[in-house]
């Protein structure tokens, strides 16, 4: 069960990424996300349309989070209020069964672990979704993933299956140069890729106006490794900026839930692009679910063979070891924040208001 | 089963267009064509990040490309050719391949042996006409032996129902198990019980590991009329699947024998669905000694090996 008090973090933390690298490869290729359980975390369960009076039932981790609103609050619990059997209440949720709970970018944003730990200022920064909420549904949505949500995190962050994947939504693999850049601290992890004259994403040929063949294109994910929330983020020109809030819940160890948040008010009420982009989650989600949902059995047991990689594969092999660490660490008992999930982190991935 | 050949196509669905994705017990094999149109096989699981192949595309080249990150691998070595993403044509080192199988093709069956440098089986001399592929939730070994005390519940032969009397008992011949049982048309007629004589035989003889069976129907003059092969294969969670080839003979005389070629569809099929209830209370009769014969057979050709 969860410890009542945080070991404060060792003074020997050692960065698993840029220590020993026979170190870092034995972690890359021990990678069984089936088994990974993070604690202390929040996670957005929900769109805050999604909780009225009537309250709905969400997971993580199979643990249950009913969420309805009283008055205008949003609360949590972890029994449904005409659920009696409360006897065997666990200890992520305080006397009264109810979990620590905070409504920000337009979720609902509950705590998994410890309740003492919840702090608001564990909520990951997203810079570009209004802390107030209030975007038109017509940009949120969800979809499930048929697998751990790991897998879903690690096809997020690894942009080169887009090329051949997502080609007819994103465009294919001609381009005149590609770079990959990778940051990481010990909770989040940023991966920006750059390309030069890339193929045209057809969709934006097709409902975003876009004449020429090739664009500039930089785009970023973060992950923010406990809350398994990433930020996809892109820049391409000519064409308009793509906002996307892509958190991936697990609800079990191997279902993912995603309500993501596509934010195209940047983009002209009259063009179509502005209404189409949010609704490509669908098409590619499903392209996504062809592979992981396959590939996630062979995640559950621990593999003798090791995954081969290539080059481009640096920022998945880094999440996989990070996520290890704070697995890690958690399991001798330390469940601190080394680093600081809500400081703005627009200048990191390059947003400036549009 | 590694150095068991298995027919798990058939050569109609093994493409240049499109990667087949078959089974043999758990292992996933995918299978193509390469541009020489020789059947490759490969491991059904990438080992960039274990996508399955058969989800990617073949190229103009032969090679497979995996459909995730593109991934393009040599079909004969299962070698990493390609990464499109690199832009460079680095060649990778060894260790960078799919498993890959042996694949052999040859009267109309594609066979895959998980040993790579197994020596190719003997080639079949002609490739029968008709062919189908059923799946059944049957284990290989039930399936067998529900071939051999009751046929009547996997396999159809048009105007032909099965009795329950042997001509010839389960027995080893040439290594093979072998049993011939009588069969009449299905016309009214005096029952089998009764009868003093059966106007036709269906001879089953089958390869005691992989279950590949030959069958022949002849008549009482010793005619044939219609030969089959079958060729169940153990694959995932328990189910067999069946790649089948058959033909019916010319020259078939008197009015029963030619009229199993009047009618629509095939005059041979394996079923796809078994009757369960009939199917336990089945008796394991003919089936009785198979495994005891199993055995002698693989004694008797390790005791040649040796010598
Ligand atoms: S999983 Fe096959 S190329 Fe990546
Ligand atoms: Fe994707």
């Amino acid at each position: 069960m969860l410890e009542t008090r945080d070991v404060p973090p060792a003074d020997d933390y050692v960065d698993p990424v840029s220590s020993d690298p026979k170190a870092f490869a034995a972690m890359v290729n021990s990678w069984v996300p089936h088994d990974i359980v993070l604690k202390d975390a929040w996670f957005p369960l929900a769109h805050g349309f999604a909780a009225t009076e009537k309250p709905v039932r969400r997971a993580v981790y199979s643990q249950p989070y009913f969420l309805w609103r009283e008055g205008d609050v949003a609360v949590a619990a972890e029994f449904h209020p005409s659920d009696r059997l409360t006897s065997g209440k666990s200890a992520y949720s305080n006397a009264a069964g109810r979990y620590p709970v905070i409504e920000k970018y337009g979720y609902i944003w509950c705590w998994f672990g410890n309740p003492d730990n919840a702090a608001p200022e564990h909520v990951p920064s997203i810079p570009y979704l209004p802390e107030e909420g209030g975007l038109p549904v017509h940009m949120l949505g969800t979809v499930r993933f048929d697998c751990t949500a790991p897998l879903s995190l690690e096809n997020l962050i690894d942009l080169t299956h887009a090329d051949f994947l997502h080609a007819d939504v994103v465009g294919d693999e001609k381009m005149d140069k590609e770079t990959v850049e990778v940051f990481h601290d010990s909770e989040s992890i940023t991966m920006v890729r750059t390309c030069v004259n890339k193929s045209v994403a057809p969709i934006m040929k097709w409902f975003g106006g876009v004449r020429a063949d090739v664009q500039q294109v930089r785009q970023v994910i973060r992950i923010y490794l406990r809350s398994h929330a990433a930020i996809a983020y892109g820049r391409f020109s000519p064409g308009d900026n793509v906002q996307l809030f892509h958190p991936c819940v697990p609800e079990t160890r191997d279902r993912t839930r995603l309500d993501y948040t596509m934010n195209t008010s940047n983009v002209k009420k009259t063009n179509p692009f502005r209404y189409i982009m949010p609704k490509a989650s669908y098409k590619v989600s499903r392209q996504d679910s062809s592979m992981t949902s396959p590939q996630s059995p062979r995640y559950m047991n621990p593999e003798k063979r090791k995954d081969l990689h290539s080059p481009l594969d640096e920022a998945g092999q880094k999440y996989r070891v990070l996520m290890l660490a704070l697995a890690e660490r958690q399991a001798r008992g330390d469940y601190a924040y080394r680093d600081n999930v809500s400081a703005d982190c627009s200048e990191l991935i390059g947003y400036d208001g549009t | 089963m590694s150095d068991v050949w298995w027919a798990v196509a058939r050569s109609e669905e093994v493409s240049q267009s499109r990667p087949l994705n078959a089974d043999i017990g758990d292992q996933p094999v995918v299978l193509w064509r390469d541009a020489e149109g020789i059947v490759r096989a490969l491991e059904d699981r990438c080992p960039h990040r274990r996508a399955p192949l058969s989800l990617g595309c073949v190229l103009g080249n032969g090679m497979i490309q995996c459909g995730y990150h593109g991934w393009t691998f040599d079909g004969a070595t299962g070698h990493l050719e390609d990464i499109p993403n690199l832009k460079s044509k680095t060649r990778f080192p060894p260790i960078y391949k799919a498993r890959n199988f042996a694949a052999a093709e040859s009267g109309g069956f594609v066979r895959v042996c998980l040993d790579s440098k197994a020596a190719p089986p003997l080639p079949a001399n002609e490739t029968l006409p008709l062919s189908g592929t059923a799946q059944v939730t049957l284990g290989h070994e039930h399936f067998i032996a529900a071939l051999f005390d009751d046929p009547s519940l996997v396999i159809a032969i048009r105007r032909v129902r099965f009795t329950p009397y042997l001509m010839a008992e389960l027995a080893e011949q040439d290594g093979r198990l072998v049993l011939e049982r009588s069969c009449q048309w299905a016309t009214p007629h005096w029952p089998a019980p009764f009868s003093s004589d059966f106007p036709i035989t269906l001879r089953i003889a089958t390869d005691p590991v992989s279950g590949e069976s030959d069958l022949l129907l002849r008549d009482d003059g010793f005619n044939p009329l219609l030969r089959a092969t079958l060729a169940p294969v153990p694959a995932a969670r328990g189910v067999t699947q069946i790649r089948w080839r058959a033909r019916l003979e010319s020259g078939r005389t008197g009015i029963k024998a030619r009229s199993m070629g009047f009618g629509r569809g095939s005059p041979f099929c394996v079923l796809s669905s078994v009757d369960a209830g009939a199917l336990r209370i089945l008796k394991p009769s003919a089936s009785i000694h198979a495994a005891a014969l199993r055995e002698a057979i693989s004694t008797a050709a390790q005791s040649a090996g040796a010598a």
